[in-house]
């Protein structure tokens, strides 16, 4: 009996450990295969983000000028100075004041177009692609054809006005040089356009048809059961477009008056309204050579960007609505 | 018996560990295969017993065309170039990486700041060697070129100018000013900034809010040299002797400025306050369509106007840079040409190409192109006089060279840096928001703080 006992034991614990060892190799295996597709994207994000994050606050410790071997630890002394300048102050005001209007108008207005478009018309393909093509176009491309129309002196929107019977106005100046700004950027809400599109198209029809029956009108068809189903995507529209709004650097620059002392890129005739504040580090960096003070502006850019994406996310708990979150409460 | 396999966790600790593996593993790969990698930027290699150098040459390709680049190799077979586009960005990064080009584009005016920070080769011994390019068939403007450790217009060679202007002078478009009925300007004796404000503003045409003639442009994006220059013909400086400081509120800095601020005040011609209509900026088709009176972009601009209708080319005539006091400054904003770092690999294939580029077949094209005067004496007698306008145009310049003067280039202080702090404040004061002399202030303030920053930076 008790050899009998002891065999079965030994048995078990034969299978049991012939068990452990599979799981180990399976595990191994797994890990490998894990470590190997994600590869491609870890080696970018440490050598591409985090490498030149770190790089960059290395850099804004320092008085580097970006074209020689000079330079000395200068501690916080950039980080001393930018907080006492105005300039600073002012384009970090703009570029909030930009995104507090260009957020919500790009995101609205793409929303507005994806439910136009998503009426059953005819050729609604072809309206769909029209309305998509200027996000495709390439924004230096886009820059110069709205540059031609605010042209004052032979642009086609004085033109229009003078047809009404409005004066010409001298559009890229101060300050209706920041209106236009805002036009040319939302000229490619296309983009967002298509993500909502998407989202409307996901959500089932069951759910419209149910709210019709039960006496919901088009509007509140739209505002309690379309809206709620679309919010995540909404969410996600605003809180990459409050990171791309407050890094916005080429079309102010597109849209100032150009040059051949400096080239294309010329930050002097940027109008103070379109002064943002990645213009003001383009500045410091290539026309002052204050690499290091830059990369100091670059890292409270990057932090003000991370607090304002926490705030967006945080307040998604408040107008977001997730079926997982519901699903999982019940 | 179960055959379930129960999916691994990855705890942190061990994604980081083994992240770092991956990652360490692929760039030890890299390193490996770089290695292996022959096709450096700026090389030498040998091949059937005859050595070939890769130069690496950062310049604009309309200006060195593959024409050029093909015509060079043919004529050094053991020099190859590989060409990238002119890019400051990416030239700032190819320095700070130390591993620049061979071969660079860049202006004279200005050189101080690549010079002073050791960046440049100093071409001396080249120039002492070479039987293409001799010291004394150098025009002055390579003198913008020359640094002797504490400033420019004196000492070695750093850089050679392609060809250049006195770019103050101004080409005037005689068909407006008789349409308008002002008188026309001298070519022989330089006007006044006062009456040159004025002829502008009787040529200038407004129609309905909108400007159809604009009376002059005296470039709003080049205003720190222009303001240099009429500074040093009050008889006055901006720097002080070993070029560390800068002062603007000197009684002839703030009347330069004040002209500036009057002339965009006047809404006259091209300005922060009144974009310029082509988009470009650089006048071309505004004076060519007979919008502008009046360029300021020096005798290089000649090239725009032998491209311009036949009534425009008839018309058109080059002025003297004109005064804004009694000492007579033309002097050259930019001397664009070209340098050879001094951490080059290759720095005899470079000064090969220095002589083909700045005394070979280029230079022969750009003398008798009429766009820019050759920046070597023993090609002046090939700047284009077959028009009448270019005849002119050359008698003046004879003339306007006895005037010409190096402006003062402080290794501390770039020009774009004074160019933005000079907009910003002469904006303001355009506005109204400050006065003439509080802008003189601020730009002082400014300017100041960055060329103390940089002198303690470079010492």
């Amino acid at each position: 009996m008790v050899t009998l006992a002891k065999q079965e034991k030994k048995g078990v614990r034969g299978q049991a450990g012939h068990s452990t060892g599979r799981q180990r190799r399976w595990s191994r295996y797994s890990n490998r295969t894990f470590f190997l597709f994600i590869a491609p994207w870890l080696v970018g994000f440490l050598l591409l983000t985090l490498f030149p994050l770190i790089y960059a606050l290395g850099v804004s410790l320092t008085d580097f000028d970006g074209i020689s071997p000079h330079w000395h630890w200068i501690g916080l002394a950039n980080y001393a100075e930018l907080l006492q300048d105005a300039d600073v102050w002012f384009s970090l005001s703009r570029t909030l004041l930009y995104a507090l209007i260009t957020v919500p108008l790009s995101v609205a207005c793409g929303l507005g177009l994806a439910i136009l478009l998503n009426q059953r018309l005819r050729a609604v393909g072809l309206f769909r692609t029209i309305f998509y093509l200027p996000s495709v176009v390439p924004v230096v491309a886009s820059a110069i054809m709205w540059k031609l129309i605010f042209d004052r002196d032979a642009g086609a929107l004085n033109g229009v006005l003078e047809r009404i019977g409005l004066p010409a106005l001298t559009w890229l100046v101060d300050p209706t040089v920041f209106y236009a700004l805002i036009i040319l950027v939302l000229w490619g809400l296309g983009g967002g356009m298509i993500i909502s599109l998407a989202g409307l198209q996901g959500i089932p029809t069951e759910l419209l048809d149910a709210a019709a029956v039960d006496g919901a009108g088009p509007l509140r068809v739209f505002w309690n059961v379309t809206l709620p189903l679309l919010s995540p995507v909404l969410f996600f529209q605003v809180v990459t477009n409050v990171i791309f709004a407050l890094q916005t650097f080429v079309q102010p620059l597109l849209l100032a008056q150009s040059g051949i002392a400096t080239s294309a890129l010329n930050v002097i005739a940027v109008p103070r309204s379109n002064l943002l504040y990645m213009v003001n580090v383009f500045e410091q960096i290539f026309y002052n050579q204050r690499f290091g003070y830059g990369a100091a502006m670059l890292w409270v850019l990057f932090l003000v960007i991370m607090a304002i994406t926490i705030l967006v996310l945080r307040s998604g708990s408040l107008w977001v609505y997730y079926e997982v979150d519901r699903d999982k409460d019940r | 018996m179960s055959d379930h396999i129960p999916s691994p966790v990855i705890s942190r600790r061990r994604f980081m560990a083994n992240s770092a593996v991956t990652v360490g593993a692929l760039a030890g790969a890299g390193t490996l295969l770089d290695a292996c990698n022959t096709s450096n930027t700026s090389s030498s290699s040998s091949s059937g017993g005859s050595k070939t150098t890769t130069l690496t040459v950062m310049y604009a390709s309309n200006e060195m065309t593959k024409d050029y680049v093909a015509e060079f190799e043919k004529l050094n077979p053991t020099i190859k170039i590989s060409f990238i586009e002119f890019d400051q960005t990416r030239l700032d990064a190819m320095l700070a990486a130390n591993t620049p080009p061979d071969f660079v584009r860049g202006g004279g005016v200005g050189s101080a700041n690549i010079t002073a920070r050791g960046l440049a080769l100093n071409l001396d011994p080249y120039l002492e060697k070479s039987n293409v390019l001799k010291k004394d068939d150098l025009m002055a403007v390579n003198d913008t070129w020359r640094w002797d450790g504490k400033k420019t217009g004196q000492g070695s060679y750093y850089g050679l100018a392609k060809d250049w202007s006195q770019d103050g002078m101004m080409w005037v478009n005689n068909l407006l000013f008789e349409q308008t009925k002002v008188p026309t300007l001298s070519t022989s004796a330089p006007t006044t900034f006062d009456a040159i404000l004025e002829a502008a503003n009787k040529l200038t045409v407004r129609k309905g809010g909108k400007i159809q003639v604009y009376g002059l442009d005296p470039m709003w994006v080049y205003c720190s040299t222009n303001i240099m220059q009429w500074t040093l013909q009050q008889g006055a400086s901006l720097y002080n002797a070993d070029l560390s400081q800068i002062d603007f509120t000197s009684p002839a800095a703030q009347k330069a400025i004040q002209w500036y601020v009057d002339f965009a005040k006047a809404h006259v011609g091209p300005s922060p306050f009144d974009p310029n209509p082509d988009g470009a900026g650089n006048d071309t088709p505004i004076f060519q369509s007979k919008r502008l009176a009046i360029s300021g972009y020096g005798y290089w601009f000649g090239g725009v106007v032998f491209t311009a209708p036949d009534d425009v080319k008839a018309k058109s005539s080059l002025i003297p840079a004109p005064q804004m006091g009694p000492t007579r400054v033309s002097a050259c904003y930019a001397a664009v040409g070209a340098w050879i770092p001094a951490a080059s690999k290759n720095k005899d294939a470079a000064w090969k190409l220095m002589e083909y580029f700045m005394a070979g077949k280029p230079a022969h094209d750009r003398a008798k192109s009429g766009w820019g005067l050759p920046s070597l004496k023993s090609l002046f007698s090939e700047i284009p006089q077959d028009l009448p306008y270019q005849k002119q145009a050359y008698q003046t310049t004879q003339n306007e060279l006895q005037y010409f003067s190096v402006l003062p280039d402080s290794p501390y202080l770039n020009l774009g840096t004074l160019n933005t702090t000079f907009d910003k404040y002469m904006q303001q004061a355009v506005k109204n928001q400050i006065s003439v002399s509080t802008a003189a202030q601020r730009i002082t303030e400014d300017s100041n703080k960055l060329m103390q920053q940089a002198k303690q930076h470079l010492s």
